[in-house]
């Protein structure tokens, strides 16, 4: 089948149609093209001066040997799950958010704004934080999807243009009155121990991970029983057969990107809470491309999503001692995750197609 | 009507890089293919125009023209995800975007051209021609580069427009089928699309370093790229239009710097967020006429998927 006479002149080289792939030999490509986009960020860091086997220890053997680094890793990761479901669930609907980073500094923003206003007893302050921040980020995506929704804006721009104006905005707010009164740097005021997530007990491990699991957990859950993820599936494969069927398209990409921001809310609190305590400049900073790129690797499926921004923690956890030992700049690991996933996605070339190859 | 004079010579200068991208953008676009890198394309050619000057001298054209090309080399590397490999243009302009940060920022460290200041190109001086009251300063008294962007829309206006290669362009961003079976080569013509456009893209970014900072840090063009896919959108992916914007947007940016210089205070960060606002609201207004939405190419984003049809 599928042997439709495709014409190439002037190569020598064919392209075939293959028969969809198994899931086995899908994940065998997919594997193939994560080490690939490994290889071709070894050989620039090779490049750029550090050896090989210093690439080995920093990245593998000092991270799986070291209960420190492990749990360093995980941290890291936590809010990099809850950026990729934001992105996911964002996408489900083909919103793309790109428009993360402009809702992790407003979530981050109403979180702290609890927490030096002192706002609510003690023993909810977390609870409290927690949900601001939610709907911190709620508030800033609402803008972009109301456009969407009502003028067809195209959301990857106006996501995109939010999140600037959010950063001037964050900035304003730690120049001005939110510098910290006690040292006079530009973040905010550290948090009170019981407006940090708790500790679990195990190393630097804290609830965040705790939150993670749930959200990814809740959003899976959604995905694949609930009645709202058939609506979903069905809207990403065709807005019109969506339509057709006599579902409110609008309505549920209103709804659909309120979760989006809520989640990317929520992602600006653990890093703020979970990780450094307090608000910082530049906290958000990388989180927003790695959500939706962690996204794209996962297929979009939270359980993917969880071991993707593991391989994602360890590279930034890696790329943080290579910065501090060999001074590489940082935004290796950037380049890192975007050569990966160019080849995951040039890969999907070799999963479609057969070249066929007659000189 | 001094501050006038000031504010409306400064407007070219603003507007160039916004008028070099967008026809860019248009190029690329009308073939087709759907590009969301040009941030990331902005980056590189800033980048290594600033490069070129450290490294090499006092060659602001040549800076300028390397600029341009790296901008065309990364453009070669989109082009090969899209076109050949047929990756989803979304994400293969993200990850452009992602790929120039990351690369800008390794590259220009390990050069060591971080937060280093040059002369690069400055305005030029038509004598007598400057004197004229009035429009000597607004039209006689800019860089070279400015007369160039006009000379540009003009060639790209006549190609496009008034010749077969023009033709084949737009009819690809149209209905690649009936090209490819009129024995055109879509998948060549979106690649030269591209790199091409992604020139002027990298041109956009090296008029950033070479012509208005003169010094390079991380991440200079602050999102420029995305605004001029705004301009874009308001162009209605026309080269008329397309000037008008880069011109009403150029107004705009050397408004601001006019109003803290006879001392209208506003918050530095307000400030700073207005360029953002301002084509988040031009994005609206354009999409209030519904003529707008329909102005794209018709197949702006899908890959041509031969193998596939049936």
């Amino acid at each position: 089948m599928n042997s439709y006479p495709t014409i190439n002149k002037r190569k020598g080289v064919k392209l075939e149609l293959r028969d969809p792939m198994n899931f086995v030999n899908k994940f065998i490509v997919l594997i193939l093209s994560i080490f690939t986009g490994l290889f071709i960020s070894f050989i620039i860091l090779v490049l750029s001066g550090v050896s090989g086997s210093a690439l080995w220890k920093e990245f593998v053997v000092y991270i799986f040997t070291s209960e420190k680094n492990l749990s360093s890793v995980l941290i890291q990761a936590s809010p990099f799950v809850v950026a990729g479901l934001a992105a996911a669930v964002a996408f489900k609907a083909r919103f793309w958010n790109i428009g993360i980073e402009g809702q992790m500094i407003f979530g981050a923003i109403a979180a702290t704004y609890i927490a030096i206003n002192d706002i609510g007893p003690g023993s909810v302050r977390l609870l409290l934080m927690f949900t601001a921040a939610g709907l911190g980020g709620v508030f800033w995506i609402l803008l972009p999807a109301f456009l969407k929704i009502k003028l067809d804006v195209n959301e990857i721009i106006s996501t995109l243009l939010m999140n600037y104006i959010a950063f001037n905005f964050l900035l304003h707010l730690l120049y001005g009155s939110w510098r910290d009164p006690s040292t006079g740097f530009p973040n905010s005021e550290q948090y009170d121990v019981f407006e940090i997530l708790p500790l679990l007990g195990w190393q630097s491990l804290n609830f965040s991970s705790v939150i993670a699991v749930l959200l990814v957990v809740i959003i899976f859950w959604l995905f694949v029983s609930s009645r709202f993820g058939f609506v979903l599936n069905v809207l990403h494969a065709s807005s019109d057969m969506a339509k057709y069927m006599g579902i409110r398209v609008s309505l549920v990409i209103l709804i659909v990107t309120v979760v989006s921001g809520f989640l990317s809310g929520i992602c600006g609190f653990l890093v703020s809470s979970g990780i450094e305590s307090r608000m910082t400049q530049s906290f958000f900073l990388g989180f927003g491309f790695s959500g939706i790129l962690i996204s794209f690797l996962a297929r979009d499926n939270p359980i993917g999503i969880l071991v993707v921004s593991l391989l994602f923690a360890t590279l930034v956890i890696g790329g943080q001692s290579l910065q501090v030992f060999y001074q590489i700049p940082f935004a290796m690991v950037q380049l890192m995750q975007a050569i990966i996933v160019m080849c995951v996605a040039a890969s999907e070339f070799f999963i479609r197609y057969r070249l066929i190859f007659s000189f | 009507m001094d501050f006038l004079i000031f504010w409306l010579s400064n407007v070219p200068g603003f507007a160039t890089p916004f008028a070099l991208g967008v026809l860019g953008m248009i190029i690329c676009e009308r073939s087709g293919v759907l590009n969301l890198g040009a941030e990331g394309f902005v980056l590189v050619g800033a980048m290594s125009g600033a490069g070129v000057l450290i490294s090499v001298g006092d060659v602001p054209f040549v800076a300028l023209l390397i600029a341009g090309l790296s901008g065309s080399l990364l453009g070669l590397l989109f082009g090969f995800l899209v076109t050949i490999l047929r990756v989803n243009q979304v994400i293969a302009g993200l990850i452009m975007v992602f790929l120039a940060q990351g690369l800008t920022s390794l590259l220009s460290r390990n050069m060591d051209w971080v937060n280093k200041p040059f002369a690069g190109l400055s305005k030029l001086n038509t004598g007598i021609l400057t004197e004229i009251p009035v429009i000597g300063p607004i039209i006689f008294q800019q860089d070279l580069l400015v007369y160039c962007t006009l000379l540009f829309y003009l060639v790209a206006f006549y190609f496009i427009y008034r010749t077969s290669i023009g033709l084949r362009l737009r009819a690809v961003g149209e209905n690649p089928d009936a090209v490819d079976a009129a024995g055109g080569d879509v998948i060549l013509i979106r690649l030269l699309a591209v790199t091409i456009g992604t020139f002027f893209l990298g041109l956009a970014g090296g008029y950033f370093t070479v012509v208005v900072s003169k010094i390079w840090v991380d991440g200079i063009s602050g999102g420029r790229g995305w605004i001029i896919i705004a301009l874009v959108i308001f162009a209605r992916w026309q080269l008329s239009r397309a000037l008008l914007g880069a011109v009403i947007f150029g107004c705009i940016e050397a408004l601001i710097p006019r109003l803290a210089a006879i001392g209208v205070q506003l918050p530095q960060y307000f400030v700073l967020m207005m360029p953002y606002a301002i084509t988040l609201l031009v994005m609206v207004w354009s999409n209030l006429n519904p003529k707008n939405i329909k102005a794209a190419p018709a197949s702006l984003g899908r890959p041509f998927l031969r193998e596939e049809r049936h």
